[in-house]
């Protein structure tokens, strides 16, 4: 019993464990894909052209640095970290066509602002460009150093490096060289840190718009207005530019840097909701963090918001990532469908990529500041785009298939109906016929039937009554056989031969003629449901005719009644025979009997009822007795199939 | 060739029949059989007949005069239920056969039975042996089927029997002879009339008021 109960237990648990296996196996996979990509997709920048010895004035002092380089963290904008830096500039007049190459300076990365200038001269200060503001977008600068200012050998460069913290200011490499040679570096970075993150955030801006329709269409599904609101979060974080630190609208930022804690609070509660979980009432403590940093923006001015987001928001936003690994994870083990496999691969390419970045601010990972979190974010986003995709599509399926089994069902009632409705209408006038009957019966028992009784009863008396005695039995036998073939019996036609077994022995008794009746199988012969009773009338009275001849013209002492049920494979059908031991009578041309007159219109008479009915007569006569034998249809026709 | 009760007295007949020819006729086949029949023409004449003491057997037609044999077969019934009962019916008909069986009748005689039938027929009454016809039996089976709505006729309640009975009823419905039907249910060829007489006593209606309201039903009583 108990061994029954841990058994049942255990299964399941194995089940999901045997199911957990290969899926972390599968995310330690993408685990690694995505590092290698990371590497993979790390642009190239040209190294020939690297100038990275400079001299950094921060604080009063000056010393040697080579680039990259990390400056304390800042919370000032005045005074910033001076980088001079000095780089050769030949006009390689010989081996060009063009004597006036362009030449430039890229800056393939910083944080969080630069000012550069060659020999003494500003070309380029990049808190003019709202997006190379941003810190979590790693915005390459690239300037063009006018050819008036180069000089043949040694030239001065100057980075002056902004720093608003709580991050430490970073400088890379700086490249100073032919613009054609910097230009493709310049162009692929901005490629996959600018352009880009604008695609995925016009994909969730549009994500936003369809989850909004829905939530309006389907306000008991908080799911879509859940997601809605956080693609909405998404977008405005996304397009709204950051105004430099110094800035009054620093309010504004604090909301701003609070966003993406907030969103991935929102990413989880709709995960939990799209897996048709309920959200647990502590859950709203996910979404603390993110009013912290808010409420921190509008009371505090800066640096507070910035402070509470590295101290806050991140972890939060780390929080919530494992978190929403963790739900993929189950659900995926749980119900094995496409969508939580696909969430749970995004959000673990995701999570690594968050750790790559909290590696690199930590800066556990030496010279880069490269944030990949915000651009993995997308996979997350085609996951939830691609999931409810899918989600509609199923259900646009379930549509289908429940109009076509509606259809069916309509169909298949419809069917019924019919089906039930002729029934009703052979039920109806069968209870017709019935009634008809049993109003006969009545009128035919009270009158025409006691009538016939008297004849019977005076003509015994008398001598000479006996013709007058067998013409009102035969009356009598005739209305008890109209009347009985007037009862519906269903198709069964051993029912009626049941009574006209009862009627003819009545006959025979007189006479003294012994009825041996054969039936092959306890069933008789096969149901005909097309059975009507002047069917019954006409196969009747063929037997009827036959017992009649057999006692009055052949002299019979036995008559053979034989029932039985054939089956040529083409459907079962019956064959009655009525023999006798009689002296038979002799055949002329076409079977007709000759000689006695009465005799042959009879069997003219048994022959057009048989056709009439759709029955092949059979008939056998010689000195050892008759046979006549009636081999029913297979199906009794509806109407009379020839005049007899 | 006369048959004696248990007493070695002639079984007494009481046949009340109005149409004086039929009535002729069946008493004399009777009384060649060696049975006491006493006959009545009307309700009237057969309830004082009664009154000199319970004949052994009871011939009625259903149609008299001055009542319906219906009464009588019910009022005999109630007061001698030692008395076997049959009705006389022209045509054999369900109609008449069964609302005599549902008031206590146990067996029916056609009225223009050969003479030999009549004293078999009554001679097997007495032994305990109901006769039973093909259309009887068909209609009594019918009625187990179908219960979607009653059908014309009789009310007939046929909850009672059992499926053997029902076989036995469809064995005779379809012509087969006692000893074939105890063929092919594995009955002994004595037990099947002795089952018939059970058949017709569960579809007799014991309540006077039962049997009074299905009269009116069927229209055999007028109120």
């Amino acid at each position: 019993m108990s061994e029954i109960a841990a058994k049942a237990v255990v299964s399941p648990r194995r089940l999901r464990l045997a199911r957990f296996l290969p899926y972390l196996l599968l995310q330690i996979l993408i685990v690694i894909v995505t590092m290698l990509g990371l590497r993979l997709l790390e642009p190239r920048d040209p190294d020939n052209f690297a100038v990275s010895e400079f001299s950094l004035r921060e604080a009063g002092s000056t010393r040697q640095v080579t680039l990259p380089h990390f400056t304390a963290s800042r919370y000032s904008l005045a005074d910033p970290p001076l980088y001079s830096g000095k780089f050769v500039f030949k006009s390689d007049s010989t081996n060009r066509i063009d004597a006036n190459t362009t030449w430039s300076v890229f800056l393939p990365r910083f944080s969080n602002g630069v000012e550069i200038a060659v020999n003494g001269v500003a070309l380029l200060d990049s808190r003019r460009d709202p997006s190379a503001n941003r810190p979590d977008r790693n915005t390459p600068e690239i300037a063009v150093i006018p050819a008036s200012l180069l000089r043949e050998g040694s030239n001065d460069i100057t980075v002056r490096l902004f720093v608003w913290g709580p991050l430490r200011g970073f400088l890379d490499t700086v490249y100073v060289g032919p613009d054609d040679a910097l230009r493709p570096a310049y162009e692929t970075r901005t490629l996959l840190f600018v352009t880009l993150p604008v695609v995925f955030s016009a994909w969730q801006s549009i994500l936003a718009v369809i989850l909004a329709i829905m939530w309006l269409m389907r306000r008991h599904e908080p799911v879509y207005g859940v997601l809605a609101a956080a693609m909405v979060l998404g977008v405005v974080q996304a397009f709204l530019t950051l105004p430099v630190p110094p800035a009054t609208s620093s309010r504004l930022a604090g909301v701003l840097l609070s966003s993406a804690p907030l969103e991935s609070a929102l990413i989880v509660a709709s995960a939990v909701l799209f897996l048709g979980w309920r959200w647990p009432r502590y859950g709203v403590l996910l979404f603390v963090p993110g009013l912290i940093v808010i409420a921190g923006g509008l009371i505090a001015g800066p640096p507070l918001p910035r402070i509470l987001f590295m101290l806050l928001g991140i972890p939060t936003v780390g929080f919530c990532l494992v978190l929403m690994a963790g739900i993929a994870a189950h659900a995926a083990l749980r119900r094995q469908d496409v969508v939580s496999f696909a969430l749970g691969c995004a959000a673990t390419i995701v999570l690594t990529c968050w750790a790559h970045d909290m590696l690199s601010v930590f800066e556990i990972m030496p010279n880069e500041r490269t944030f990949v979190s915000r651009l993995s974010y997308s996979a997350l986003l085609i996951a939830i785009g691609a999931g409810l995709t899918w989600r509609f599509a199923r259900a646009l399926n379930q549509v289908d298939s429940f109009a076509g089994q509606l259809v069916a069902r309509v169909r298949e009632a419809e069917e019924r109906l019919k089906a039930s409705f002729v029934r009703e209408e052979a039920r109806a006038r069968a209870a017709a016929l019935a009634n008809e009957r049993t109003r006969l019966m009545r009128d035919l028992h009270d009158g025409l039937g006691g009538q016939l009784i008297s004849i019977v009863a005076l003509s015994e008396r008398g001598q000479e009554g006996a013709p007058i005695t067998d013409a009102a039995r035969a009356a009598l036998k005739d209305l008890r056989l109209v009347i009985d073939s007037m009862d519906d019996i269903g198709g069964d036609l051993m029912l009626a031969l049941g009574s006209w077994r009862e009627r003819a022995a009545m006959q025979l008794r007189p006479h003294d003629i012994a009825l041996d009746w054969r039936v092959a199988t306890p069933q008789g012969l096969p149901l005909h449901p097309e059975l009507r009773p002047w069917h019954v009338i006409q196969i009747v009275r063929i037997l009827d005719e036959a017992v009649t001849n057999a006692v009055k013209h052949a002299a019979a002492r036995h008559i053979i009644v034989t029932i039985e049920t054939r089956d040529d494979g083409q459907g079962p059908y019956g064959v009655i025979s009525v023999a006798d031991d009689g002296r038979g009578f002799a055949l002329g041309d076409e079977g007709e009997a000759a000689g006695v007159n009465h005799t042959a219109r009879g069997l003219r008479n048994m022959r057009s009822r048989a056709t009439r009915c759709g029955a092949v007569l059979d008939l056998n006569s010689d000195t050892s007795g008759t046979e006549v034998r009636l081999q029913l249809p297979k199906v009794f026709p509806d109407s009379d199939v020839a005049a007899g | 060739m006369a048959d004696q009760g248990d007493t070695g007295e002639a079984i007494t007949i009481l046949l009340v029949e109005d149409d004086a020819p039929t009535c002729w006729r069946l008493q004399d086949a009777l009384k060649k059989a060696g049975y006491d029949a006493r006959t009545a023409g009307s309700l009237g004449e057969a309830r004082s007949a009664l009154a000199g003491g319970a004949p052994r057997v009871l011939l009625t037609d259903l149609r008299l005069p001055d009542g319906h044999g219906v009464e009588l077969i019910r009022e005999v019934r109630r007061r001698f239920p030692e008395t076997e009962i049959m009705v006389i019916s022209a045509l054999g008909d369900e109609e008449s056969v069964i609302s005599a069986i549902t008031v206590g009748a146990t067996g029916y005689l056609l009225k223009d039975a050969f003479p030999t039938d009549i004293a078999t027929t009554v001679r097997d009454l007495v032994a305990g042996h109901s006769p039973i016809s093909a259309s009887i039996a068909r209609f009594i089976v019918r009625r187990t089927q179908n219960s979607a709505e009653p059908p014309p006729g009789p009310v007939l309640n046929t909850a009672k029997l059992t499926p053997r009975e029902i076989d036995i009823l469809w064995g005779i419905a379809k012509g087969f002879s006692y000893a074939e039907i105890a063929g092919h249910l594995g009955l002994s060829r004595q037990t099947v009339p002795g089952h018939i007489k059970n058949i017709y006593r569960k579809l007799e209606v014991h309540t006077r008021s039962e049997a009074v309201f299905e009269a009116v039903q069927q229209g055999l009583i007028k109120l």
